[in-house]
């Protein structure tokens, strides 16, 4: 007999814990309520700090969900606690009997019209990074034309109370970075700024990659957080920010401006959590047992969590954290399933 | 400029204004400089659509401009806010309309800071019932007199005379409308549109025909800052402040300005004034600048008032060229006579603006 | 925690404006201020979360902290909800309690600021009173003010006001027992005891610097140097 564990979430993180559950022997059911796997990956085009296609990286992780069974368009109706194990209700009208939950729910993206004085969805020529990825992609966007001068905004629904995200959104800066050496490359006669409060290139690799943005692709980094858009007659937008290294307001013109919206917890997610009865920490993001020892596991006995349900995280930050999610539901299941154990140990053996 | 962006987020901040019954306090500058204004909200808002506002002589400034010029302590400030709203209790009013955004805004930050400080309230409350022997009380709404105007706008446009139209073309007028700092910069959420996009003035002139013109410095103060004016070694700022925002608006060539606070119409029509004489520039049509118009005086031309009667000759940049875009009929002959058709003279011409 | 610093927590404006400043600037991007003056508001906010008693006084002592004009455009922007304008307005606050404004030249401006408006507020109810502003002094009000000005009760009674006048109206006479009872309000709230220190101050200052009232008054009114500018 094999243990059932469930997956809430088809991103990175629900795939990549779904292929090594699976692999331990698990019998994994996968639940996305979208009609595509894949999540935010889906939808990017590149990923710092190397540039790896991210369509590559997602078929990576599909090609090895072989056995996953994986439910797309389907949400989880209710979920109760039986005994050892979870019974769970799908929309699809299947009941599962789960041993072990994964929620890999993820995050949504900083609705970039909340911060209102960038005025995204009222000045013309104002995008999001997620705008930016799509025309990477498809080379359509009708806002994109032929710009000369460029500015990124870091920050966007990060580090910002009024818009009820004090936490930093971690992917940004390199996300910033490398989104204008792209543009740089896309556009060379380009002017590029990007206005940052502290530049978090935390990662291995990033450092280099902010070196190149500077000498190789002459961008500008403006110590100063934006702190007002307008537009121009001409539909150019007027931006207004502090120099804080030289301590002067300073204003610029720009063609095109790309607002880096940093990550929320999802609200698909949420709606898990209050199934669950989990709770989250004070970023809105949910609690983990242990922030040090034990990130992947709630408060909930047989309830894991893994990606950026638990926090803004990167593409290999996610696929680590899921790994060790699958490490951690398979110690649980040894434990408290022994029988289970000693099963699989006999198939392994006998096989 | 995508609209429907605007029109979302204006539908997120729809403040509450009670629709009648409210206690009425004046302001400063708006009674000093625009008298015929304040005269017009009461008309408009007593006899056109028969409300209840209620004005005792016994209500005096809030100490506003005072406390802002750093004359006055908090405290002073907050007690006279105080006997104000004492004042409304005494007779009967838990609703409270005033004149002046400095005022608006204070009230805003006082109630909040009672709220956050209860052990300050109760001391003010002491210092009221010490110094003047008045019971303690907030009010239950408060509003500005534009929020009440923005309320009543679809009732004044249906009683319109002339529409913000110009008649020659059938176009709609171009307005630049300014809001005033203290309406919602400090608490977005007190102001109908939130502080980035208000929408209390952008209201009333779509609901009477006209456009609004967004422009880069639009969210620019008009350059008051109280101690910026008050003082004249200072008034390059004010007047800085002020050309930023003409130069920023000329090549949308407004029809008009409408304004919210008082003090920013006497600051956007003086200081075009003083540019002209100073360098020669003007910038409405010809020798004219922009005529600058409070919102009294905007829906006052709308139901038809008399320019003069609402004080348009007391402006420095002449309205004729609004007046003669509107279709309205006026006596050059009558602008400058006093009550009675009494002869009083008349300003000698500036230079350089008309 | 040093003196002033503490003195200054004890201002209310305080305790509401100052949570940690991230110095991310967006208070100086759309300060007025800051682009006509040589003035950076993030600063002011830096060095008061310093706590650092020399650069406090000498911020106290100094032009930078009358530079703001209050209109409060950096308390909509700034991240941390943070209120740089109410930061100036408290140490503006202390720097007249203590008698340092008077160090500065555009902090003896407040010799003016406070007798003129406090004297109009106690002695008409309000900030500002038509009368006494005058075309002389004000320029820029226009030749339509010079007229208005001249003929101040025919215009008021054209445009419906009371000027000076009984029962409600513009611009009305306050009756006398409303105007104690704001007098007893400036007495108990220490705005009395402000006026009097900025008055003995501005005495002392004059004397020193050997000028009458009136000529002290007149250089505070209208003369300024240029090192305020941001060129």
């Amino acid at each position: 007999m094999r243990n059932n564990v469930l997956i809430i979430g088809g991103g990175p993180a629900g795939l990549e814990a779904g292929a090594n559950l699976q692999r331990l022997g698990y019998n994994v059911l996968l639940v996305e309520h979208s009609n595509t796997l894949g999540g935010h990956l889906g939808k990017w085009d590149r990923l710092f700090p190397g540039g790896t296609p991210a369509s590559a990286a997602l078929d990576k992780l599909l090609g090895s969900m072989d056995g996953v069974k994986c439910f797309t368009d389907t949400e989880i109706q209710s979920i109760n606690r039986l005994g050892k194990s979870y019974n769970v209700i799908l929309s699809n009208g299947i009941t599962v009997l789960a041993d072990a939950v994964l929620v890999a729910t993820g995050f949504d993206l900083f609705q970039a019209e909340k911060k209102e004085e960038y005025g995204y969805g009222i000045y013309d020529h104002v995008i999001t990074n997620a705008d930016l990825e799509l025309y990477f992609k498809t080379g359509l966007d009708t806002r994109i034309n032929a710009p000369r001068k460029i500015g990124f905004v870091h920050c966007v629904g990060s580090r910002d109370e009024k818009s009820g995200c004090r936490s930093c959104s971690k992917v940004c800066c390199a996300t910033a970075v490398k989104q204008a050496c792209e543009m740089k490359a896309a556009f060379p006669d380009a002017q590029i700024y990007c206005f940052y409060m502290d530049l978090r290139m935390f990662g291995r690799h990033y450092e280099d990659m902010y070196l190149e943005a500077q000498r190789d692709y002459g961008i500008r980094f403006i110590r100063g957080r934006v702190a007002e858009v307008s537009e121009n007659i001409d539909g150019s937008l007027s931006v207004k920010a502090e120099d804080t290294v030289s301590s002067k307001p300073l204003k610029v013109s720009l063609d095109l401006l790309v607002l880096m919206a940093g990550m929320r917890p999802s609200v698909s997610g949420q709606r898990i959590g209050s199934l669950l009865g989990m709770q989250n920490e004070k970023d809105g993001y949910f609690e983990v047992l242990s922030e040090i020892t034990a990130q992947q596991r709630s408060s909930i006995p047989g309830i894991f969590l893994a990606g950026a349900a638990t926090g803004p995280k990167t593409i290999p930050d996610t696929l680590a954290d899921a790994r060790g999610a699958a490490t951690q539901i398979d110690k649980y299941l040894s434990d408290i399933f022994p029988k289970a154990k000693d099963l699989k140990q006999l198939i392994k053996t006998a096989w | 400029m995508i609209y429907e962006g605007k029109q979302k987020i204006w539908s997120e901040y729809q403040k509450e204004i009670p629709d009648d019954h409210y206690f009425y306090v004046r302001s400063c500058i708006r009674q000093s400089f625009f008298p015929a204004s304040e005269a017009a909200f009461l008309d408009i808002t007593r006899k056109k659509l028969g409300k209840d506002i209620f004005e005792t002589e016994h209500h005096t400034t809030c100490g506003g401009i005072a406390y802002h010029s750093d004359a006055i302590p908090q405290e002073t400030v907050m007690t006279i806010i105080a006997r104000q709203f004492a004042l409304m209790a005494k007779y009967g009013y838990e609703n409270y309309v005033c004149s002046c955004i400095t005022s608006f805004g204070l009230y805003c930050e006082t109630l909040e800071t009672w709220r956050e400080f209860p052990e300050l309230q109760k001391k003010i409350a002491e210092t009221l019932w010490k110094t003047c022997r008045l019971d303690f009380a907030k009010p239950k709404y408060i509003v500005h007199a534009s929020d009440l105007i923005y309320h009543y706008r679809n009732q004044i446009a249906a009683l319109a005379k002339h529409k913000l139209i110009n008649v020659h073309t059938g176009e709609p007028l171009r307005v630049v409308e300014h809001i005033g700092c203290h309406y919602s910069k400090m608490f977005p959420s007190k102001g109908v549109g939130g502080a980035e996009y208000p929408y209390v003035l952008a209201g009333m002139v779509e609901a009477c025909g006209g456009t609004v013109v967004d422009y880069p410095e639009r969210r620019h103060c008009c350059g008051f800052g109280f101690r910026q004016y008050f003082i004249k070694a200072n008034r390059g700022y004010s007047l800085s402040n002020t050309y930023k925002k003409f130069e920023s608006m000329e090549p949308y060539h407004p029809d008009f300005i409408v304004t919210n606070c008082p003090g920013c119409p006497y600051f956007m029509d003086r200081w075009q004034y003083v540019i002209a004489e100073e360098t020669g520039k003007t910038y409405g049509e010809g020798s004219h600048g922009i005529p600058v118009l409070t919102y009294e005086e905007m829906m006052g031309l709308v139901l038809g008032y008399d320019p003069w009667d609402l004080g348009l000759q007391t402006h420095q940049v002449g309205a004729e060229p609004l007046l003669d875009k509107m279709g309205i009929q006026y006596d050059p002959e009558r602008k400058y006579l006093g009550a009675k058709g009494k002869d009083i003279g008349r300003p000698a011409c500036p230079s350089c603006i008309r | 925690m040093g003196k002033l610093y503490d003195l200054l927590m004890r201002d209310y404006r305080l305790k509401e404006g100052l949570n940690a400043c991230i110095n991310c600037g967006t208070c100086t991007a759309v300060c007025p201020a800051a682009e006509f003056y040589r003035y950076d508001p993030r600063r002011i906010v830096d060095i008061v979360q310093s706590k650092d008693e020399e650069e406090i006084e000498k911020l106290l002592r100094s032009d930078t902290i009358w530079y703001c004009g209050e209109c409060m455009s950096c308390v909509t922007r700034c991240p941390r909800k943070n209120a740089p304008g109410m930061i100036v307005m408290a140490l503006r606050s202390l720097s007249i309690d203590l008698g340092y404004f008077i160090d500065s030249e555009k902090g003896r401006q407040q010799f003016l600021l406070t007798k003129d408006l406090c004297s109009n507020v106690l002695n008409y109810g309000y900030c500002v009173y038509p009368r006494l502003f005058d075309y002389a002094g004000h320029p820029e009000a226009g030749r339509v003010w010079e007229w208005e000005e001249k003929h101040l009760d025919d215009v008021f009674e054209r445009l419906g006001a009371n000027l000076d006048g009984s029962g409600p109206g513009a611009m009305r006479k306050i009756p006398k027992e409303d105007l104690d009872e704001l007098k007893r309000i400036f007495d108990e709230t220490g705005a009395t005891a402000r006026m009097e220190n900025v008055r003995k101050a501005a005495e002392k200052k004059a004397a020193e610097l050997g000028l009458s009232m009136e000529e002290f008054s007149r250089q505070v009114y209208s003369e300024t140097g240029p090192q305020h500018y941001n060129h």
